[in-house]
């Protein structure tokens, strides 16, 4: 396996009485980056982003990720993904595959065996979505939220 | 940053290109030796394939125009960079049409990555040509374009031949 390697993505959605809400993004290799939020909340309609980023972007994700150390975290010990909602998350680094699921994380006050963890897990993602949204908020002009 | 909606009607649909790509790695590599660490997500609620809205691309290499401008990525600053500090170095360049400076949301510091706006490109062009490798706070920053007209390198990455 190449050293190289690089994915990412994200989920985080359930299924309600609004239908199937989420929100989606997915880094590959080669820059690509898409952004997709599905709310059905008074009639919103789904909106799907497409756009490529340059190297130093991917460089940039690399870096939130690795200074996280997110891989070296597990989610046998998370709450699983429930009716209230799931979380995906999904990396490809450093010759390392990580591929969790866990419930969304309401408040880091929730009991839990792994408490450090998914402290990580949460912030990690909060900066991910938060560079997410600032790139297709820029690009395309809209509030991602 | 102006808070308008977008007109949609800039963004055009194109068909996905690549079907065969979006497949996550986990399920075109298996076999591949590689351990995956987690519950996994197969069955899961990936959503990543299908129609997405681009900006109009001729594709290939080079930046990519947004909707509005130019954007660049300034990384590698100094944690307590404020939004000032980028101001006062960037608008030499041009008028700054935006500025994204994004905190770490577990300690309240910078992330360490900006994102600038400028509406032409001549501009950015300046603010990567002169501004990139300078020293600001101290830290050596690095300053690129942020998106590209197309892939930045073969799709799928080396380990897929």
């Amino acid at each position: 396996m190449a050293p190289d390697e690089f994915y990412v993505r994200y989920y985080v959605g359930h299924k309600g009485k609004f239908g199937h809400e989420f929100l989606e993004f997915e880094f590959r290799p080669d820059g690509r980056l898409r952004y997709s939020n599905n709310s059905n909340y008074k009639n919103d309609t789904i909106i799907r982003k497409e756009v490529y980023v340059n190297e130093c972007v991917l460089a940039e994700v690399k870096r939130i990720l690795e200074e996280s150390e997110i891989v070296r975290e597990d989610d046998k010990h998370w709450p699983e993904p429930n009716r209230d909602g799931r979380q995906e998350f999904e990396v490809v680094l450093g010759g390392q595959h990580i591929s969790f699921a866990t419930a969304k994380i309401g408040s880091l006050l929730d009991e839990s065996k792994d408490p450090e963890g998914l402290r990580i897990f949460y912030y990690m993602v909060q900066d991910l979505k938060c560079l997410v949204f600032s790139l297709i908020g820029l690009h395309f002009r809209i509030k991602p939220i | 940053m102006a808070d308008e909606e977008v007109d949609f009607d800039e963004a055009v649909e194109i068909p996905d290109a690549d079907p065969a790509m979006d497949v996550a790695p986990q399920e075109t590599k298996k076999g591949g030796g590689r351990k995956v660490k987690g519950r996994g997500t197969s069955g899961g609620s990936g959503q990543v394939s299908g129609q997405f809205d681009t900006l109009d691309a001729k594709g290939g290499r080079g930046p990519m125009r947004s909707i509005e401008g130019w954007i660049i990525c300034v990384t590698g600053l100094h944690e307590e960079t404020q939004e000032d500090d980028i101001h006062d170095k960037f608008c030499d360049f041009g008028d700054i049409k935006n500025l994204h400076l994004n905190l770490d949301r577990r300690t309240g510091f910078v992330k360490g990555y900006a994102l600038i706006e400028y509406e032409h490109q001549k501009e950015a062009e300046g603010a990567i040509a002169t501004m990139n490798g300078e020293e600001l706070m101290g830290a050596r920053i690095s300053v690129d374009w942020a998106f590209s007209r197309g892939p930045i390198r073969p799709s799928g990455g080396s380990s897929r031949s």
